[in-house]
C-alpha cells in the first residue's frame, strides 16, 4: 500500500512537472510555422505531445521504481514476497484506459484535424480567389506555372525554377510526375514527394496520378530568409534527388502582382 | 579432428551411415561449386540469348548465374551428400565432425545450425553498421566530400538498411536464439526438420553477400524498399537486391516452418499449451507472422524483377505504381513486428527470473503477442500516407493507434512482474529496462506518426528514422544483447564480468538515445532522408549526432567483443544455471556433441512461479 501511495503521488507531481516542459515545447513542435494547415498540424502534435506526457511519466516511473525501490540490495536469491499473478483491478483499469486513450486520440486530434483539412481543401478548392498552381515534377526539377495568369515556367534572377505565392490566398497546387521533356516514355519518371517544411503539408506525385495539395500561406518570408521555405522533394528519386530543390517567397498581394507581371514580360 | 564413433548406426536423419569419403573443407568446396554453378548457367543464358547489345554478364544471365551459385554453394557445404543423394536413395556417407569444424558445414543439430545463425546475422550486423557509419561520416559535412556521387551514399544507405533489416533485425532473435533455444525449450532433443534447418542457415550468407556486392552490377538509389517505378529505372544492383533479399527471406521462411512444427509437435510430455515458454509463445506467432507474409513479398520481389529485366511495365505510369508500394508494405508492417515480437517475449522471460517474482498476467501476455500479429496486417498503408488519396488515410490512423494496445500488454506483464519484486540488477536485467525504455519512445512517437495531419510534416524527415531506429535497435537490439549475456552461461559455461557488463549496456544505451533523439529534433527542423546534400543551416547538428553515432558504433563492437572473449575465455562457471531460472532450457546440455537431455523430462507445473526454489520436473540435482 505505501508503494502504491507515494507512486501515486510521484507520478502527479512528475507528470505536472513534464506537462509543464510540455507546454513549453508545444507550441513550437514545428519550429516554423507559416500556413494555416501547419498550425492546425501543429496544435495537432502539441495536443499528443500533453496526452503522452503521463504515460510516458507512469513507464519510466515504473522502471525507476524497479531499478531503486524493487532492486535486490545482495546477491542471495530468494523470492520476492510478493507472488501476485493477476490483479483484475489492474488490468481492467490498463485495458479500459488504453482502449479510451486511443479511441480519444483517433476522434482528436486525427480524425478531427483531417476533417478540418478536408473541409478547408473543399472551400478552397470552390472559392473563386483560390490560386493555382501547376506543380510539375521530374527528374530532378520542380517546374511550376501558374494557369490563371498565362505562366509557364517561372524562374528567379539565375533562371532557376521559383515559386511564388501571395500571403494570406488560398493556393490549390495541381501535382503531376512527368518529364515534359520525355513525354514518349512512360517510364522515365518516379515518384516524388512536394514537401515545403514550413507549410507542414506533404504530398507524393505519382506518374500517371494527379494529386492536390491545398494551402493558406500566412508568413511573408522567403527561402533566403528562413530554408524551413523551400520547395523539398521528401521520397528517394534517384541521385540527383539530393539537389532536387526549388527556392519560393511569400510575399504581399501587391507584391505578387508586380512579380507576375514581371514574369509576364520575361515569358513574352 | 576426430569423427562420430563409427558404430553409431544411424545418423540425425534416421538413415542408415556409410563410412565416409575424404573430401575438401565443406566452406571452400562451396565457394568452388558456386563459381562454377554462376559460370555455366550465366554462360548457358548468355548463350542462349546472344543479343547485340548483351555483354557477357547482363540482366538476364546474372539471375540464372545467381541460381546456379546459390544452388551450388548450398550443395557444396553439405547439402549435396547429406540432403540430395539420400533423397533419391543413395547411402547417407554425410557425417557430422566434432569440434570447430562442425560450425563450417551442414548440420543437423540446432544449436550448431543456431550458432551459424548467430555468426552469420551478427556478421550482417558489423557489414550494415560500417555502412551506417559511412552514411553519418558524409553527413558531417552538407555537400558532397567522402562520397563522389550522390548514388554511393544512396546505395550505402540501401546495404545499410536491407542487411540490418533481412539478416539482423528479422533472423537474429529468430533463426539464432530460436533454433538455440526453442527445441530445448520446449523439451526435445532436436528440432522437427533438422535437414531443412541445416539447409536454411547457409543462405544467410549468400544473401548477405549478394547485397554487399550488389555495387558490382551498378548503382541502385531506392533504399532498402527498392521503391517503383524509380527501380525499374535504376541501376542494375537492384536485381541483385531482390536476389539478396530473397535468398535471406527463404531462409527467414523455412525457420519458421520449423520452429511452428518443433513448438507445436515435439513439445515434452506434460508440457501443454497452457505452459508452453513466453519466448515460444513470441517465436510462434513470429513464425506465422512469416509464413503469412514472407511468400507475399517473394512474390511483389518476383515480380518487380521480372518488371526490370524482361523488362514489363506493372509499376510504371502505364500500370500501377502503387501497387508494389502497397505488396511491399503489406508485408513490411509486418515485419517490423517480426522484429519487436522476439524483443517481448525476451522481456517477459528474463524479467520473472531476475526479479525472482511470478509472472504477472501471463495470459495477457500472450493474447497481447497474438493480437499484434493479428493486427499487424491491417496497419501497412500508415507508411503511405502522403502516398495514398487523403480519403483512404483513416481506416489504416485507427488500426495504427489500435495496435498500441495489444502492444502495451507486454508493458502491463513486465511492469507488473516487477511490482515489489526482489529484482537483481545484473546486465540482461538493466538492458531488458534499458529497452523497455526506448521502445517506450518509439512507441508514443508512433502516435504522432500515427496522425495523419503531423505525419504530413514529419513523413519521410529524420523524425520517422528516429521512430524506427528506437523500436529496431531500442527494441530489438537492446534484447538482443540482454539475451546474449543471459544464456551466456548456458551457450558457453562461461560467465561475463558484471562491471564491464553493465558498463558496456550504459555506453550503448548513452551513446544511442544521445544520437536518435535528436533525429526528431533535426527531422521537425527539416532533415529529409536520402540526401547526402542538405541546407547548410543543419550541418553543426547534423556533425554532433555524427560524432554520438560513432561512439554508438564503439559501444556496439565493444559489445560484440567483449561477449565473444567471455564464450572463449571467460571465468567458467560452476552451476549449469547461475540464474535459478525454472524454464527447461536451463536443465538441458548445452553441448552440440551431446543430446539435450538424456531421458526426455515430463514437465510437471508450469515455469513462471518462483515463490519456492521447486523444478518443473523430477530433478536430481547432482545429476
Amino acid at each position: 500500500m505505501r508503494d502504491k501511495a507515494l507512486f501515486f503521488v510521484l507520478w502527479l507531481i512528475f507528470s505536472a512537472i513534464c506537462e509543464w516542459l510540455a507546454s513549453l515545447i508545444g507550441p513550437h513542435f514545428y519550429f516554423y510555422v507559416a500556413s494555416v494547415q501547419a498550425q492546425e498540424g501543429q496544435n495537432a502534435a502539441a495536443f499528443i505531445l500533453y496526452m503522452a506526457v503521463p504515460i510516458f511519466v507512469f513507464v519510466v516511473m515504473m522502471l525507476l521504481f524497479a531499478l531503486f525501490r524493487f532492486r535486490a540490495r545482495d546477491d542471495s536469491i530468494q523470492p520476492a514476497k510478493s507472488q501476485i499473478k493477476i490483479n483484475k483491478a489492474y488490468v481492467g483499469t490498463w485495458l479500459g484506459l488504453s482502449l479510451v486513450f486511443n479511441l480519444f486520440l483517433f476522434v482528436h486530434p486525427t480524425a478531427s484535424a483531417a476533417q478540418a483539412y478536408f473541409n478547408e481543401s473543399m472551400a478552397y478548392n470552390k472559392s473563386p480567389k483560390t490560386l493555382i498552381v501547376d506543380v510539375v515534377a521530374r527528374q530532378w526539377e520542380w517546374r511550376f506555372s501558374y494557369p490563371q495568369y498565362g505562366l509557364t515556367q517561372t524562374v528567379d534572377a539565375n533562371g532557376n525554377d521559383f515559386l511564388e505565392l501571395p500571403v494570406n490566398t488560398p493556393v490549390k497546387f495541381v501535382l503531376n510526375s512527368y518529364d515534359y521533356n520525355h513525354y514518349y516514355d512512360p517510364q522515365i519518371d518516379v515518384i516524388h514527394s512536394f514537401w515545403i517544411p514550413a507549410f507542414g503539408m506533404k504530398m507524393d506525385v505519382i506518374p500517371g496520378e494527379t494529386r492536390t495539395e491545398y494551402i493558406e500561406p500566412t508568413k511573408i518570408s522567403s527561402t533566403t530568409q528562413n530554408q524551413m521555405l523551400r520547395v523539398q522533394c521528401a521520397e528517394v528519386c534517384g541521385p540527383g534527388h539530393p539537389y532536387m530543390e526549388a527556392n519560393m517567397a511569400v510575399v504581399s498581394p501587391a507584391n505578387f502582382a508586380k512579380w507576375v507581371a514581371q514574369q509576364k514580360k520575361l515569358e513574352a | 579432428m576426430s569423427t562420430v564413433p563409427n558404430n553409431l548406426v544411424t545418423g540425425a536423419s534416421g538413415l542408415p551411415l556409410q563410412p565416409r569419403r575424404r573430401m575438401m573443407a565443406p566452406v571452400l568446396r562451396g565457394v568452388i561449386w558456386a563459381a562454377i554453378g554462376f559460370l555455366a548457367l550465366n554462360t548457358l543464358v548468355s548463350q542462349v540469348d546472344p543479343g547485340p547489345l548483351h555483354s557477357y554478364v547482363n540482366q538476364v544471365s546474372v539471375v540464372f548465374g545467381w541460381m546456379g551459385a546459390v544452388i551450388g554453394w548450398v550443395f557444396g557445404v553439405g547439402a549435396w551428400d547429406a540432403v540430395v543423394k539420400p533423397a533419391f536413395g543413395y547411402p547417407l556417407r554425410w557425417k557430422e565432425t566434432v569440434g570447430w569444424r562442425r560450425f563450417f558445414e551442414y548440420s543437423t543439430d540446432h544449436k550448431v545450425i543456431a550458432t551459424q545463425y548467430m555468426v552469420a546475422s551478427g556478421s550482417g550486423f558489423i557489414i550494415a553498421g560500417i555502412a551506417a557509419m559511412l552514411m553519418r561520416l558524409q553527413l558531417m559535412e552538407d555537400h558532397l566530400w567522402l562520397f563522389s556521387v550522390p548514388q554511393d551514399y544512396l546505395e550505402t544507405v540501401g546495404i545499410h538498411g536491407t542487411i540490418m533489416m533481412f539478416s539482423l533485425a528479422t533472423v537474429f532473435m529468430v533463426g539464432g536464439l530460436g533454433n538455440y533455444l526453442i527445441p530445448m525449450m520446449v523439451g526435445s532433443n532436436k528440432s522437427a526438420f533438422p535437414r531443412l534447418s541445416g539447409l536454411s542457415v547457409w543462405f544467410v550468407p549468400a544473401g548477405i553477400l549478394t547485397v554487399a556486392f550488389s555495387p558490382l552490377l551498378g548503382a541502385w538509389t531506392t533504399g532498402w524498399r527498392g521503391y517503383e517505378p524509380l527501380a525499374a529505372s535504376d541501376g542494375n544492383g537492384i536485381v541483385f537486391y531482390y536476389l539478396g533479399v530473397f535468398a535471406l527471406l527463404l531462409s527467414s521462411l523455412f525457420v519458421a516452418l520449423n520452429l511452428v512444427a518443433t513448438i507445436v509437435f515435439r513439445r515434452a510430455p506434460g508440457l501443454t499449451w497452457n505452459r508452453i515458454p513466453m519466448y515460444a509463445w513470441a517465436m510462434l506467432v513470429v513464425s506465422f507472422l512469416n509464413i503469412i507474409w514472407i511468400p507475399e513479398i517473394m512474390m511483389a520481389f518476383v515480380l518487380a524483377l521480372l518488371d526490370k529485366i524482361v523488362p514489363l511495365p506493372f509499376f510504371t505510369a502505364v500500370g500501377s505504381p502503387l501497387t508494389y508500394l502497397e505488396m511491399f508494405w503489406l508485408f513490411g508492417h509486418p515485419e517490423v513486428y517480426i522484429v519487436v515480437l522476439p524483443a517481448l517475449g525476451m522481456w517477459m522471460e528474463i524479467m520473472p527470473v531476475m526479479s525472482r517474482k511470478t509472472l504477472f498476467g501471463r495470459q495477457w501476455g500472450i493474447i497481447g503477442l497474438i493480437f499484434v500479429m493479428l493486427l499487424s496486417g491491417l496497419v501497412w498503408a500508415h507508411h503511405m500516407f502522403p502516398t495514398m488519396s487523403d480519403v483512404e488515410v483513416l481506416p489504416f490512423s485507427f488500426f495504427t493507434e489500435m495496435i498500441s494496445i495489444p502492444t502495451g500488454f507486454a508493458y502491463m506483464v513486465v511492469i507488473g512482474t516487477l511490482w515489489q519484486s526482489r529484482m537483481r540488477l545484473k546486465a540482461p536485467s538493466l538492458l531488458v529496462l534499458m529497452s523497455m525504455f526506448n521502445f517506450l519512445i518509439g512507441g508514443l512517437t508512433g502516435l504522432f506518426l500515427a496522425d495523419p495531419m503531423v505525419n504530413m510534416q514529419i513523413h519521410d524527415t529524420f523524425f520517422v528514422v528516429g521512430h524506427f531506429h528506437y523500436t529496431i535497435i531500442g527494441g530489438m537490439v537492446f534484447s538482443g544483447f540482454a539475451a546474449m549475456y543471459y544464456y551466456l552461461p548456458k551457450f558457453s559455461g562461461r560467465m561475463y564480468n558484471e562491471k564491464w557488463a553493465q558498463f558496456g549496456a550504459y555506453w550503448m544505451f548513452l551513446a544511442f538515445n544521445a544520437t536518435f533523439a535528436q533525429f526528431f529534433i533535426i527531422g521537425l527542423r527539416g532533415m529529409n532522408r536520402w540526401v547526402p546534400v542538405y541546407p547548410q543551416y543543419l550541418q553543426a547538428q547534423n556533425f554532433e549526432i555524427s560524432i554520438f553515432a560513432f561512439l554508438l558504433g564503439l559501444g556496439f563492437v565493444y559489445n560484440i567483443v567483449y561477449i565473444l572473449w567471455v564464450w572463449v575465455k571467460g571465468r567458467k562457471v560452476e552451476s549449469q544455471n547461475p540464474w535459478k531460472s525454472k524454464t527447461l532450457e536451463w536443465y538441458a546440455n548445452p553441448n552440440p556433441e551431446e543430446d539435450n537431455f538424456k531421458e526426455i523430462p515430463t514437465v510437471l507445473t508450469g515455469f513462471y512461479d518462483y515463490s519456492d526454489d521447486s523444478h518443473p520436473i523430477a530433478w536430481d540435482p547432482t545429476s
